[in-house]
């Protein structure tokens, strides 16, 4: 019980936690000062109108007009149609569509908690202040800041499906035969998989080892006293105390996974069989290669509606549970 | 009031959005002006040779005809800026772009026919050729000023090592692959040659755009004409499924092909043949001047296909002139295209060692070995006049070449599918392709 009346708000949560407390209060005092200077509702509204009017050129008029789009027969030159909902119609009845979305769900769900699996793992061995820890963490979270096009061509190389390629060369030394890797339907999801969690985990590392600072050391020890195990002192202290980070995480984790796209693109363009196939290779299939922009953007609109409901979701039950 | 405040923003938001997204008429009957300059867009990267040839050519028109040119290369994401460009109704002039856009560019209503009485020198053009700029209802939209076609290049070296002829049939074909697979053709000891290499990646539908020249030439087809510019899935004929079952069994029974090759495109399969792991390569010509410098022109030979069942029908591709809608200049546009399609603008169009824009003449009077004397330039002329054949013009024919590119791909990365079946699938998903582009035979 004490564990969790010790359970600090760990990094990542404070923020939105504060942020929110913050405004009530601010509210409360910006509706006395707002008594008392009279007006100037729109003073704040002022100093943020350049970010504002760059997001509305920037991120808003082209997000409304991919809305309308989904509507209709996008033609530039002749003029666009609309063809009210046929686009989604013709989306949602391709078996592509149904297929790719499975894919997505599937990658996404692997990706996450995979990543954060390892990156826990991670994050526990390196938690401390040591220096030389400093440069093994630098090393750990190359992954992240390589960019993805080398990550891609890199994973292609060691993935080469003969017996003398580079993973298979290790598989082969205990006794499994050469794997087709990417090459092979059977395989290919479960190797891209693998690249995403090798990119992924030294980020979802970085972002417990902050959560990590905030457990207090007082517990561990005083769960050391009471006779608990290194197993039992991880599994009791540390991972309630990640909570919420582990709540962010798996938000962006899962937003990530359903947006999954270049190293589906570069490594298996969707291929083989359509093993691969994700919702955002299809819609750039749909949408750029073949010229038919109408249906990409209504492939664009579901996924961001999907990414919308996922994140609402995964708010409401923090907030139920937080309660 | 905090919620007021937000409609109010809404509906500026809404009103800014509005404002944005009204479209007037297409421009099409603009005001001529035989004066203004000539907005040349070309798909090629800008700086680079392709753009100098491009400059080259229009300075030879300038100087021929006294119209004014202004030329823009353009290599990534050239259509999406096409389409930018269409949604603002000012379109460029001329646009060098390949031959199978025509189908997408012409149903986006962005191309103005062509009338072939004001081009002289179309009637000197090669028929396949000026066929290959006809829409589905036959009329003429786009003029091919460049032409490529396939042939099978062959590691001269392990060829004769192994005392082998270059193939005539499809049968030596196969044998040559496993010769060069099983041989040791480069004779380090290790098993790590292959006989083929093969871009089979779905990507851009690279999968369909190779093994069409092993379809055609075994009389199958994609999609087949039903006349009246109406079509049909053709995937599950005889032919066809001959076709795929010979090129799957290269892959899956007698594994020629590179291993990897179904998530390869081309620049990945163009190494295995520069760095002798494949022997094979069926290719066009723009690959020659690459590979002379990383492998040696004396290692490699250009031969023409082997005969198929049918015959030695190989994929011919190329780039086209196009005349944009709502043009001020359209005499101009006309003596552009008649001038790129002349003899001289095609001999101005293959000079160079690499920056030419004409790879093989469409004019039938240009003698390609006048202004290449290598004699393998030749063998691909001689292909492509007797053996190339265009994809047919129809409104779009990437989700074509998609879809079976994806069926060819499955095909050969899992090898225990049915062809049957699978093929059987293709022509379903093609005929409601065709379907909702409207051309489909009932």
């Amino acid at each position: 019980m004490s564990l969790d009346q010790a359970d600090p708000a760990a990094l990542p949560a404070a923020g939105p936690a504060t942020r929110k407390t913050g405004r009530t209060a601010g509210g409360g005092a910006g509706r006395r000062g707002h008594d008392r200077r009279a007006g100037r509702w729109w003073t704040p509204w002022l100093f943020l109108a350049p970010a504002l009017l760059l997001f509305l050129y920037f991120k808003f008029i082209p997000m409304v007009s991919a809305l309308t789009m989904s509507f209709q027969d996008v033609q530039p030159y002749l003029g666009n149609k609309w063809v009210g909902t046929e686009n989604y119609a013709t989306v949602l009845q391709s078996a592509g569509f149904r297929e790719a979305a499975w894919h997505t769900i599937v990658l996404a769900v692997g990706q996450t908690a995979g990543s954060m699996a390892l990156g826990l793992a991670l994050a526990l061995l390196m938690e401390g202040q040591g220096r030389r820890l400093g440069f093994v963490r630098s090393a750990a979270f190359l992954p992240v800041v390589v960019p993805i096009a080398v990550v891609a061509e890199l994973w292609r190389i060691m993935y080469h499906p003969t017996a003398d390629g580079m993973l298979n060369s290790l598989l082969g030394l205990v006794g499994f035969g050469p794997s087709g890797f990417i090459n092979d339907p059977d395989s290919s999801m479960a190797s891209i998989m693998l690249t995403g969690i090798w990119r992924g985990a030294p980020y979802d590392m970085m972002i417990f080892l902050a959560g990590l600072t905030s457990v207090d050391r007082g517990l561990y020890e005083a769960a050391k006293v009471d006779g608990a195990s290194r197993r039992q002192r991880v599994w009791h202290v540390t991972v309630p105390g990640l909570r919420s980070v582990f709540s962010i995480l798996f938000i962006l984790a899962a937003i990530r996974g359903l947006r999954v796209f270049t190293e589906v693109f570069l490594l298996t363009n969707g291929g083989p069989d359509g093993s691969t196939e994700v919702v955002m290779t299809l819609i750039y299939k749909l949408g750029l290669e073949q010229n038919r922009l109408g249906v990409g953007a209504a492939g664009a609109v579901l996924l961001f509606l999907a990414t919308l409901i996922l994140t609402v979701v995964v708010h409401l039950l923090r907030r139920r549970e937080s309660k | 009031m905090q919620r007021t405040r937000w409609i109010g923003a809404g509906v500026l938001a809404s009103a800014l959005v509005l404002t944005s997204c009204t479209s007037g008429p297409a421009g099409v009957d603009a005001k001529q002006n035989s004066k203004a300059p000539l907005e040349l867009w070309t798909r090629t990267t800008p700086g680079g040779p392709g753009e100098q040839g491009t400059l080259k050519l229009a300075a030879a028109f300038e100087k021929a005809t006294g119209f004014k040119v202004k030329v823009t290369a353009i290599f990534d994401d050239f259509e999406t800026k096409l389409q930018q460009r269409a949604a603002q109704k000012n379109l460029p002039d001329i646009v060098l772009n390949d031959v199978t856009q025509l189908g997408a560019m012409h149903s986006q209503g962005l191309l103005r026919e062509i009338d072939l009485d004001k081009i002289k020198n179309s009637k000197q053009v090669v028929g396949q050729g000026l066929d290959s700029g006809k829409s589905v209802d036959g009329k003429q939209f786009g003029l091919p000023y460049s032409a490529q076609a396939s042939a099978l290049l062959i590691r001269k070296d392990w060829r004769e090592k192994l005392k082998l002829e270059a193939p005539k049939s499809w049968d030596d074909f196969a044998a040559m692959a496993e010769a060069f697979t099983t041989k040791d053709p480069d004779g380090d000891g290790k098993n790590n040659t292959y006989g083929l290499a093969a871009p089979l990646s779905t990507k851009r539908g690279y999968a369909s755009w190779y093994f069409s020249n092993f379809l055609w030439a075994a009389g199958g087809d994609f999609i087949t004409g039903a006349g009246d510019g109406k079509y049909k899935p053709a995937m599950t004929t005889k032919e066809s499924v001959q076709a795929v079952q010979w090129f799957r069994d290269l892959g899956c029974k007698n594994k020629v092909i590179q291993p990897g090759a179904v998530t390869m495109e081309t620049p990945p399969t163009n190494e295995t043949f520069e760095a002798g792991r494949t022997g094979m390569f069926v290719v066009g010509p723009y690959l020659l001047p690459r590979f002379d410098e990383t492998l040696g022109k004396d290692k490699y030979e250009v031969v023409p296909m082997p005969k198929g069942p049918k015959d030695a029908t190989v994929l011919a591709e190329g780039g086209s002139v196009y005349l944009m809608a709502g043009s001020e200049n359209m005499a101009g546009q006309d003596a552009f295209a008649d001038f790129a399609l002349s003899a001289e603008g095609q001999k101005t169009g293959m000079e160079g060692e690499t920056g030419f824009t004409v790879q093989l003449p469409v004019n039938k009077t240009v003698d390609i070995s006048q202004v290449r004397p290598d004699p393998r330039w030749k063998t691909y002329a001689e292909i492509y006049q007797s053996s190339g054949r265009y994809a047919p013009s129809i409104p779009n024919w990437t989700p074509v070449r998609q879809t079976t590119a994806d069926a060819v791909n499955a095909l050969m990365a899992d090898c225990d599918l049915d062809t049957g079946t699978k093929l059987k699938e293709l022509d379903k998903q093609l005929a409601d392709i065709l379907k909702e582009q409207g051309i489909a035979a009932s």
